[in-house]
């Protein structure tokens, strides 16, 4: 029984990378970009969706660990002269993951609404300080980035090459995304979980909520950190809207679109979300608008998303095969 | 010696607007378990509704009685309409509900009045100065700070004397019993949201003319506001007043003394209440 609910997922799995390899020989470069950024937020949303759907904690501040990680590799880039790719990502990375672990520590004793207005106020901070901070983070006018090449060894990619960096990126993400998924599946993944659906018995049995759910947070800092540095180095351009609420806004969105109860849900509504958007923006520019209903009719009528859409058809097919 | 009154005096000031808007979260926090995202939008709303209203007629009377009417109208709806159905499906779902109806709101002011801060002029009696024990003070601002003391009086009178607030003080405590002893408390609900919005979209009227009308105004105050609510605790008055006395101070004088990190001594602040006492200067554990 096990092995044959397996195989499907596997195989769906398989596909969808053969798809996604397969995807740039047909494309356009335009197309390849959208690509490139559904797989850019696909980590993001995913790593969201560790928080919200996994540990159940409603967090408002996700954005600005995207931003930290966009701003400190963009920052890097322009100081350090001949830095290379992975270093920048790097550190934007590293950057995140330490402020991570620091509000961490400061959100560990809290949940539910509590946990939602302090990150929301964290957000608000750091997107101050982004402001504010003229000389680091070029304030409103933001700061340019020029992408760097990678050296291999034995051979240089072109970075400024499309369908390169889309490779490059697909690789990158496509692993984290997996570690994410790996993460459910590990012990500490599970007690997250569990946590979610009974925190006094875990208490009870020995855990401690507390320092879970600052793990919790300090890895999808670093996963929103990473997304973060490839958002950067995809857009060579660093905003304040990377670290702003609406930053966090998008996470939310393509999380609650593609579902928050299947792992792989929030990589299906950053797809939806950025096709949809890039569909949009094309007939009027009024486009967020028209997300904010999308999202106020999903919410009222399928609260659990596309994926949650899809599983209830594929059930109905399921019975109606069995009957 | 002048300085600092007129400081204290403009911290007093925004304490008063913050004080009307976040009064009526915390009551709806309290009350429904929502955080209500969509609260400050009201007021922006508002602000927008009372600079359309201003120019059309030119008077601002007309336009402090008619918003916050439109305000209780609108947000009565929304909660009869999409709150409520939403209801069974939990807290978080609430939330993202009111989160959605913020958004939809901010998109609609854009598209209706534009991005650009637009200037609301008074005339008249408020657009004047007067003579305060020796130094001049608009007079816009005494009539902010007397609107909104005169409006938490009214709030304290109608909580603490009359058969509604206590019906709604109950409520705020164990909806449940409340519900059980016969009071129709999805009504009580729905009154409680609609003031809520009407205050704050009150205080949006009123802010009209003293803070720029622009776009981003929701977001500012929605954080303030939240903060002001984490700092007295959810669901208490008592402590929406303190906290909105300590922020507005805060806010004042930060930006007299350190204008680049005003806004990092407001979390400081909320830092150290959290650590001290995490469930806020008056909040109570559920």
């Amino acid at each position: 029984m096990q092995k044959n609910l397996l195989k499907p997922g596997w195989i769906f799995g398989l596909i969808a990378f053969l798809v996604l390899f397969w995807l740039p020989l047909v494309a356009r470069p335009h197309q390849i970009n959208l690509l490139t950024e559904i797989v850019i937020f696909s980590l993001y949303a995913v790593s969201y969706n560790l928080l919200l759907g996994f540990g159940g904690l409603l967090s408002f501040g996700h954005g600005m660990f995207l931003g930290l990680g966009a701003f400190t590799t963009g920052a890097m880039l322009q100081r350090i002269p001949g830095l290379p790719f992975f270093g920048a990502v790097f550190l934007g990375t590293l950057m995140a993951t330490l402020i991570g672990l620091g509000v961490g520590c400061l959100l560990l004793r809290h949940k539910g609404s509590y946990y939602a207005l302090l990150t929301l106020a964290f957000n608000a901070l750091f997107y101050a300080i982004a402001i504010k901070w003229h000389t680091v983070t070029g304030g409103d006018d933001g700061l340019p980035i020029k992408r760097p090449g990678l050296h291999l060894g034995f051979v240089q990619l072109p970075m400024s090459d499309v369908t390169v960096f889309y490779y490059v990126t697909l690789i990158v993400i496509g692993c984290a995304v997996l570690f994410c998924w790996y993460f459910t599946k590990t012990a500490m993944g599970k007690t997250v979980l569990l946590l979610r659906e009974n925190e006094e018995r875990m208490q009870f049995i020995g855990y401690n909520p507390a320092v879970s759910r600052m793990i919790l947070f300090t890895l999808t800092a670093f996963f929103a950190g990473l997304s973060g540095s490839f958002y950067a180095l995809f857009f060579k351009f660093v905003g304040v809207d990377a670290i702003g609420i609406d930053m966090t806004t998008t996470a939310l969105l393509m999380t609650f679109i593609g579902g928050t109860k299947n792992f792989f849900g929030p990589v299906l509504g950053a797809g939806f979300y950025i096709t949809f958007q890039n569909f949009l923006s094309n007939i009027t520019d009024r486009w967020p608008l028209f997300m904010g209903i999308l999202f106020v009719l999903l919410v009222l009528f399928v609260p659990r998303g596309l994926s949650g859409l899809i599983q209830s058809l594929v059930d109905r097919i399921r019975r109606t095969k069995t009957e | 010696m002048n300085v600092v009154t007129i400081f204290i005096l403009h911290g007093l000031v925004y304490a008063g607007l913050l004080f009307l808007v976040s009064s009526g979260l915390t009551l709806v926090f309290g009350m429904m378990n929502v955080l209500n995202f969509a609260h400050a939008s009201f007021y922006m709303l508002a602000a927008y509704f009372s600079y359309s209203l201003l120019t059309w007629t030119g008077h601002f009377w007309l336009c402090l009685m008619v918003c916050p009417f439109l305000l209780f109208v609108i947000g009565a709806g929304i909660e009869r309409l999409l709150l409520r159905r939403v209801h069974t499906l939990g807290h978080v779902h609430e939330l993202l509900l009111t989160f959605g109806i913020a958004f939809i709101i901010s998109e609609i002011v854009k598209w209706v009045w534009g991005t650009a801060p637009l200037p609301m002029e008074i005339k008249g009696f408020l657009d004047s100065n007067v003579n305060l024990l020796g130094f001049v003070y608009p007079t816009y601002r005494l009539f902010v700070l007397f609107c909104s003391v005169l409006i938490g009086l009214l709030m304290t009178f109608l909580l603490l004397k009359t058969r509604m607030g206590i019906v709604v003080r109950s409520a705020v405590d164990d909806s449940e019993m409340v519900n059980a002893l016969g009071v129709n408390t999805p009504r009580v609900f729905m009154f409680v949201f609609a003031l809520g919005a009407a205050l704050s979209g009150f205080a949006g009227v009123i802010s009209g003319p003293l803070l720029s009308t622009n776009t981003g105004m929701a977001t500012s105050i929605l954080v303030d506001a939240f903060v002001v609510i984490v700092i007295g605790g959810f669901g208490s008055l008592i402590g929406a007043v303190v906290a909105s006395l300590m922020i507005g101070q805060l806010q004042s004088f930060g930006a007299l003394l350190f204008p680049k990190f005003s806004l990092a001594l407001i979390y400081l602040l909320m830092a150290i209440v959290l650590i001290v006492k995490p469930t806020g200067l008056f909040g109570e554990k559920k």
